[in-house]
């Protein structure tokens, strides 16, 4: 653990967030606003059919995307935006190494949007008046043990952005693709379970929402899952980042 | 000692640098020269492993930069352009970044951004974001945050870029001192002749990526030319006879009647004088220039045989 790059892209984060501090709130103002939106739209045609827990399901899942996208999109937001604002050549030349740096980059991202997390969550709970009772320790727990997963797979697209500048639109429909990931059952194991955070996404439900107990071998699955995506993820970014400096592409757009 | 040796990078088999060998020391400020695409930037762009080349090495105090990053932090560098800060923080605040980026905090490098931040004048932006600054206040943020953990060897591709007059004196300040008093070594490409002339002690010349010329401003500027000669005749003149006429080093072109001559020392063009009086030859138009070093630097460039 290199608490120095760490406590470096956190102390990033803190100056962005202060200065920046409209973004920040109406930020947090959209994200609950979309999910109101969504809630109350599908609120009645629920409770007509006398289902009550899929409106928990819709706040869970809810909760669940908000926090994948952030994982997903902390290193692809900071290579493409990098790219066109400006300073992304400087990055790499982090003695780290530039995989390193987005990693810690990454790992600040999910714990400030684990809280902006915990305010949203109580903040949709208290005006839809839809009570959940989350184990927020099993919740962060199973969730940073997933995040790699995403993580891994945003290295895949920003490898790909160091190649093809413009893949904005990918990634827009890779996070709206989110949305079926965390929807999707991946335990007990099956097809879906390789696929990308479902089967972290699928614990967190299957623990916090259902309030069963934690399973080791879906604990087992969850790292597997996270090990396999970032690994691969790291080493395709490298074969990328390889080619980008070969046709002298790092910085280009 | 940051040693480039043998360096080579072709792109789509056109070589954008052949088997460029130079140095650099500490305490010491050498330029990179050339025109646009004579490899300047793909030189410094090596030397951050911001690309991958083709051939040849470059040591940083005899360690290979392609097995090891940690030569990182002795290395700071202001890139071509405005692409070297985060827009989105002040110029203090991207100095902490990067100085921690590379390892470096605490007080001492508190107290050198202080310091810097003053002597390029930016006290007066310190609330603005790099995005609110000009291209010339960018430049001086870049600086600032290349400079802030005093890295052995400082990288400066096109550092006036943007800058005015007043700035450009600040700056080749600023290099001096810490040259002076830090021992950084500097390297430095530029368009700004009259900034390399005041700050450089060595010159390094790249022409398509080829090395043209390395060693001092002194020894560069006996090899330039300082004067040009311009005749305009009514009946052309045979090149046998004029190549004749010029002793020493000169380059000669002949366009139909009008005869220019780029050469080193003023009696140099008494011979060519004296040959037009004694043959009764009546010039249209007669002109002696003394080039600037711009120019003067243009005619080394298409010399080519200079090293």
């Amino acid at each position: 653990m290199n608490t120095h790059l760490f406590v470096n892209e956190m102390r990033l984060q803190c100056y962005e967030m202060r200065q920046y501090w409209f973004e920040t709130l109406s930020g947090l103002i959209f994200i609950t606003g979309v999910f109101l939106g969504l809630f109350y739209g599908i609120k009645s045609f629920v409770l007509e059919q006398g289902d009550g827990q899929s409106l928990d399901g819709l706040l869970f899942g809810y909760l669940l995307w908000t926090f994948a996208a952030g994982a997903y999109g902390s290193i692809t937001k900071s290579v493409v935006e990098d790219t066109q604002k400006g300073y992304l050549e400087q990055l790499f030349l982090c003695p780290n190494g530039f995989i390193s740096l987005m990693l810690y980059r990454s790992l600040s991202d999910s714990i400030v949007g684990l809280v902006f997390l915990t305010v949203i969550a109580y903040v949709v709970m208290a005006i839809t008046g839809n009570w959940l009772t989350i184990n927020f320790g099993y919740f962060y727990g199973i969730l940073l043990l997933a995040a790699p997963s995403l993580v891994g797979f945003g290295l895949m697209i920003s490898g790909l952005a160091l190649l093809f500048k413009r893949v904005e639109t990918v990634g827009a429909m890779l996070t709206l693709a989110l949305m079926g990931l965390v929807a999707l059952d991946g335990l007990p194991l099956n097809a879906f379970t390789f696929l990308p955070f479902v089967s972290g996404a699928s614990l967190a439900g299957d623990v916090v929402l259902d309030q069963n107990a934690l399973r080791l071998d879906y604990v087992l699955i969850v790292i597997a899952n996270s090990l396999v995506y970032l690994t691969g993820g790291i080493y395709m970014f490298k074969a990328f980042e390889k080619q980008a400096k070969k046709r002298n592409l790092i910085g280009q757009y | 000692m940051l040693a480039v040796k043998e360096l080579s990078k072709s792109y789509a088999a056109e070589p954008a640098l052949s088997n460029v060998s130079f140095s650099l020391n500490r305490g010491e400020v050498v330029a990179l020269l050339g025109a646009n695409g004579s490899g300047k930037t793909t030189t410094v762009q090596s030397i951050c492993r911001l690309i991958e080349w083709d051939q040849g090495e470059i040591f940083i105090d005899n360690i290979d930069t392609r097995t090891s990053t940690s030569f990182l932090k002795q290395i700071g560098a202001v890139l071509g352009g405005c692409r070297n800060t985060n827009w989105r923080l002040t110029a203090k605040q991207n100095a902490d970044y990067f100085a921690r980026l590379r390892g470096f905090s605490g007080s001492s490098i508190r107290k050198n951004i202080e310091k810097l931040h003053t002597a390029l004048g930016l006290d007066e932006h310190a609330k603005k974001e790099v995005m609110k600054l000009s291209t010339g206040n960018k430049q001086k943020a870049a600086l600032l945050c290349a400079l802030s953990y005093s890295p052995d060897f400082v990288l400066l591709d096109e550092p006036t870029l943007g800058l005015d007059f007043n700035t450009v004196n600040d700056l080749q300040r600023i290099i001096k001192d810490r040259v002076e008093v830090a021992e950084q070594g500097f390297l430095v490409t530029s368009h700004d002749l009259g900034f390399i002339d005041k700050i450089c002690d060595r010159v390094v010349v790249l022409d398509h990526g080829k090395l043209l010329f390395e060693g001092s401003l002194d020894t560069l500027k006996a090899r330039l030319f300082k004067y040009e000669l311009t005749i305009e005749l009514k009946q052309p003149i045979e090149l046998s006879i004029l190549n004749n006429l010029w002793a020493g080093r000169f380059d000669l072109q002949l366009d139909q009647q009008t005869i220019k001559v780029n050469y080193g020392s003023p009696e140099q063009s008494l011979v060519m004088l004296h040959y037009l009086h004694e043959h009764n030859i009546q010039p249209l138009q007669l002109q002696i220039d003394s080039l600037s070093m711009e120019k003067a630097y243009q005619t080394l460039v298409q010399q080519k045989d200079v090293k």
